[in-house]
């Protein structure tokens, strides 16, 4: 069932490309968390970040196994359940889960810190993939239509904003519009949806805490309050700016080892990157990101039904916008909100299920050839 | 899927593949605005925020006598701070500080806990006071050495060296001469801070690198020769009851000083309470008629011009001598009747130089003394100099002519005389005389070293040994006025001097104020030392030959005897550099910059203080301060840092700690 023998020869065709390109985006992740932790001092009593990012990986890697091995469709077809289970754990979170910085957003699982919101992301992509599988159309969707997906995109979406956790509810919502917009929306729809967004901002503008609401503001004028709310932002662009070219080099980033950088193993990691590694490394890094976001829209491209491209592009339009936003908060381009840069940011949750997620993707290109039963 | 729709997919994967490439596109550039366009000015604040400096009280050079001795050195003394943030008891640790330090217990408390990772408790504790904070040993106090001027040997060359003010720059003397020279720019040291400001390390490659270095004096002054001189005027000054005293001691061949002292002297280490008096160097700062001592520079001129020969016999008018409607009478009321020319240096006689000088005529007489030195400053390296005065010869009248001739009516300084009757010594070759050797670098290197200077040849060699021939008389003859300058065994060639005191609210010569003095050298055939010794209204023995000759003679016999007169150019010898100040330790690994600001509303510190320096900060924070005591500032009521109400009054008590 698991592997069929007419599938075992296409199971040879492992995407090695990809697993070279995201385990090297990990390799990287590791020596940076190294140096953003360089300095701790030895007292604390807790493992390196580094160590424990390893270990991430090596679980990641498991759960990349796990989604390569089982057939996509299989998977497709259990999406419901899948996303059934986050959205328990996600209200889980909103009962029993423990809060740290002010936010309600983990769950304890034998002494790990586990973030459902994490998996949410990828149960959300399988759901939409399982859904607009069920309801092809050969016109783009009208707004009628989508009123049942865009119901099961809000309900984690209002959990997740409840925690409150700003940055991954915008990206359920960026990533589902992404995918709906891709399969193709109505002109009406669209604008009229879009319409609804903008009416909506208000909305939401009252229901975000303070510090959120301070946050944006802070956004659009870090110097109003450089040691408070605009810390992060400013320390991130000194950080940058002060790597210059070639940067200060491997554990010499003044900025982060004297710990001027805030959050440098997660929100931050490019910080610490690109004030060790300069402009030129902070290059490659980009563009190795890329290349990423291209090979995965080629398996998109080349996916053998719809629910392979959807889930394909849905996980590319996951990996892209915590890219841009992450970078782009690093770079004082767009406001802090916790959003982790995949593969690279410390943290169980998101490794483990973005690596799942290139365990589906390489699933998807592995069974791109093979014909309907 | 049919091949419609793939085409349909293919167009929109690929027009989702140019988003994302602008978008990366967007994060390169904002990348590259970040690292390279806005590179610099991120660089300087970043830097800013990581790196504090401090600035390092200065480093000083070192003053050393010839022969190596330490004469001004910077010791290091303690200054108390604290580290707030590991301080967890702040009551118990200001009241324990408090009680060391006496300060007010409110204000340590303070400073203690003020969210800052530096604060300045105290600046420059005394030794004591830095034991009990050591022994103390508490978590968040510590020490650190700031540099402090001190003097060694206390009083001795006080005058010369002079001192340093509260912020270590020089004041007087040489230290104030000297002070581009002694003085360092103060050092700024790069500290690192964590974003706590915790953590700090020195960045040795961030601290400033000093474009000057302080240089090391070494002075021509023999500690030794130093010593004796000032001993033995002091106890002249004292024997006789005089105001004060000069002496110099100097090698006429080369004009370096060997010894130059005042009296009284004063202690550099502790100024509080004198007057800028009680620091001048009257050697050089002050201007007086040299009296009787001037007569030999009459005499050598007089030879040279062969106006007179030693053995000219002059008329001396029996004691009495009007010249326009002055009358010129010898000293003590002498009565002389012919005298040889060698007789009247010997005898002193007034009324003898007179006619010597109308026989010179003015002109010549004028032009003799210029070149002498007197009338023009002699260059040497102390502050203050003064010219002396000498009028020209066309507005001398002939009383001028007349008073000039034994030396009044005319104002020179110490240093001129004694070079003066140094060229005598020294073959008639006049030489600037020098106090400073030379300046060496913290190796002891020499760095310049300065040479003997000649001036001008005033005199021929053949005059200059007849002049010593009759000045070596004065001494050593029975009946010679020079003859308590005498010491056996040596050719000591030698002039008393008593010069009258010009009263200034009557107009007239003082007849019972007189300045007392002796000039001399020896050994005559071979001149090595000269000293001049001027002692300031003597009470007892007013007359040069009595008073002040055997201070000269004390003092040339104990440099024979003592010395056998080896003060030639020594060696300077390597000094020690090892107790040099260093002040980059790992002691002081929690220094962060801190200024340290009097606050307006309390009381302010003035321990440590001068009475001085107290008074100075009193009137500067309107303060009435009620001083006791004296030397250094001990204590005070109320403490420092004790709020100001509406009555600013503090009582400060001084203490002499040295």
């Amino acid at each position: 069932m698991l592997v069929s023998k007419t599938e075992r020869s296409n199971l040879h065709s492992i995407d090695w490309a990809l697993l070279a390109i995201v385990l090297s985006i990990c390799v990287i992740g590791i020596i940076n968390i190294y140096s953003a932790g360089y300095t701790f001092s030895a007292a604390e009593k807790q493992l390196p970040f580094y160590i424990k990012q390893i270990q991430w990986v090596l679980l990641g890697m498991i759960a990349m196994t796990i989604t390569y091995f089982i057939d996509y469709r299989f998977i497709v077809k259990g999406a419901y359940v899948i996303y059934g289970i986050c959205v328990a754990f996600l209200l889980l979170v909103y009962f029993v889960g423990y809060t740290m910085h002010g936010s309600q957003r983990w769950l304890s699982l034998g002494g790990f810190a586990f973030q459902p919101s994490e998996p949410m992301k990828l149960a959300l992509i399988l759901f939409l993939a399982r859904y607009f599988e069920d309801h092809k159309s050969v016109k783009p969707y009208k707004l009628r239509e989508l009123v049942v997906p865009l119901f099961f995109v809000l309900v984690p979406f209002a959990l997740i904003l409840k925690q409150p956790d700003l940055g991954t509810a915008m990206i359920l919502i960026l990533v589902s519009a992404s995918v709906i917009f891709f399969l193709g929306v109505n002109w009406k729809s669209f604008i009229i949806a879009f319409s609804g967004f903008l009416l909506s901002v208000p909305v939401v503008w009252h229901f975000l805490k303070d510090y959120q609401k301070e946050r944006l503001i802070i956004f659009f004028n870090p110097e109003r309050d450089p040691l408070g709310a605009g810390y992060h932002i400013i320390q991130s662009m000194i950080a940058v700016g002060s790597g210059g070219l070639f940067g200060k080099g491997f554990l010499n980033g003044t900025q982060t080892q004297l710990k001027f950088l805030p959050e440098q193993q997660t929100d931050f990691v490019f910080s610490v990157f690109a004030e060790e590694w300069g402009f030129v490394g902070g290059f490659i890094l980009i563009l190795l990101l890329m290349i990423l976001i291209f090979w995965c829209l080629k398996i998109a491209l080349h996916a053998r039904d719809l629910s392979g491209t959807v889930i394909a592009f849905g996980i590319v339009a996951l990996f892209s916008w915590q890219i841009f936003i992450n970078i782009g908060m690093v770079l004082g381009v767009l406001p802090v909100v916790g959003i982790p840069l995949p593969f690279l940011s410390y943290g169980g949750s998101a490794m483990i299920s973005f690596m799942a997620a290139t365990g589906l993707l390489m699933n998807i290109n592995a069974r791109r050839f093979i014909l309907h039963e | 899927m049919a091949a419609d729709a793939r085409k349909w997919l293919k167009v929109r994967i690929i027009s989702m593949m140019v988003v994302f490439m602008v978008l990366f596109v967007a994060l390169i550039s904002r990348a590259f605005q970040l690292q390279i366009l806005s590179s610099q000015s991120l660089k300087t604040m970043a830097q800013r925020q990581h790196t504090a400096s401090l600035t390092m009280q200065p480093d000083r050079g070192i003053i050393y006598d010839r022969n190596g001795e330490k004469l001004a050195i910077t010791v290091l003394a303690d200054s108390v701070c604290s580290d707030p943030s590991r301080i967890t008891n702040a009551a118990a640790v200001s009241a324990k500080v408090a009680q060391i330090l006496n300060l007010d217990r409110k204000s340590v408390h303070q400073k203690i806990s003020a969210p800052r990772n530096f604060s300045w408790l105290a600046r420059r504790i005394s030794p004591e006071q830095a034991d009990q904070i050591r022994q103390a040993d508490i978590e968040g106090i510590f020490l650190i050495k700031e540099p402090k001027r001190f003097y060694p040997n206390g009083p001795l060359g006080a005058h010369l060296l002079g001192f340093v003010g509260a912020d270590n720059s020089g004041l007087e003397g040489l230290e104030y001469k000297y002070e581009d020279v002694l003085k360092e720019n103060a050092q700024s040291l790069a500290w690192v801070r964590d974003a706590k400001g915790k953590k700090l390390f020195l960045r040795a490659e961030q601290t400033e690198t000093q474009n000057k270095e302080s240089l090391n004096l070494v002075l021509t002054i023999d500690n030794r020769i130093q010593y004796l001189v000032e001993t033995h005027l002091k106890e002249a000054v004292e024997a006789r009851g005089a105001k004060g005293g000069i002496a110099i001691v100097m090698n006429p061949k080369t004009g370096e000083i060997l010894a130059l002292a005042n009296e009284k002297a004063f202690n550099p280490n502790d100024i509080s309470g004198l007057s800028p008096n009680s620091w001048r160097n009257r050697a050089v700062t002050d201007a007086f008629d040299p009296g009787s001592t001037f007569k030999p520079f009459l005499v050598a001129a007089a030879l040279e011009e062969k106006v007179v020969r030693e053995s000219d016999r002059i008329f001396c008018e029996d004691g009495s001598l009007t010249v326009a409607d002055r009358t010129i009478r010898e000293a003590n009321h002498k009565r002389h009747g012919y005298l040889s020319v060698k007789d009247i240096l010997k005898y002193s006689s007034n009324i003898g130089s007179v006619k010597i000088a109308q026989k010179l005529g003015k002109e010549k007489y004028f032009r003799y003394i210029e070149n002498f030195g007197f009338g023009a400053r002699t260059g040497i390296e102390l502050p203050g100099e003064a010219a002396g005065i000498l009028r020209p010869a066309q507005n001398w009248t002939s009383v001028d002519t007349a008073a000039i001739a034994f030396g009044q009516g005319i104002s020179v300084t110490a240093i001129q005389l004694i070079a003066a009757m140094s060229a005598i010594a020294n073959n008639g070759v006049l030489m600037k005389p020098y106090i400073v050797r030379g300046l060496t670098d913290k190796e002891n290197n020499p760095v310049k070293m300065n040479e003997p200077e000649i001036v001008r040849q005033v005199i021929s060699p053949e005059t200059a040994r007849r002049m010593t021939r009759m000045l070596t008389q004065v001494v050593a003859a029975e009946d010679g006025t020079g003859k308590n300058a005498y010491i056996a065994n040596v050719a000591v060639a030698g002039k008393t001097g008593t010069a009258q005191k010009f009263d200034f609210a009557r107009n007239v010569y003082s007849s019972d104020r007189v300045r007392t003095s002796f000039i001399g050298f020896f050994p005559a055939d071979n001149p090595q030392v000269s000293i001049l010794v001027i002692l300031d209204e003597p009470q007892t023995d007013k007359w040069g030959g009595v008073a002040a000759a055997p201070v000269f003679k004390n003092i040339g016999e104990q440099i024979l005897n003592c010395f056998e007169t080896n003060i030639s150019r020594t060696q300077i010898v390597k000094a020690d550099v090892s107790d040099r100040v260093n002040l980059i330790s790992a002691q002081n690994d929690h220094i962060r910059s801190s200024s340290f600001a009097a606050d307006d509303s309390e009381m302010p510190d003035f321990t440590g203080l001068t009475i001085r320096q107290a008074l100075r900060k009193a009137k500067a924070n309107s303060i009435d301060l009620k001083v006791s005591g004296s030397g250094w500032a001990i204590r005070q009521y109320p403490q420092a840092g004790a709020p100001l109400g509406s009555a600013r009054v503090c009582k400060v008590f001084f203490e002499s700690g040295y």
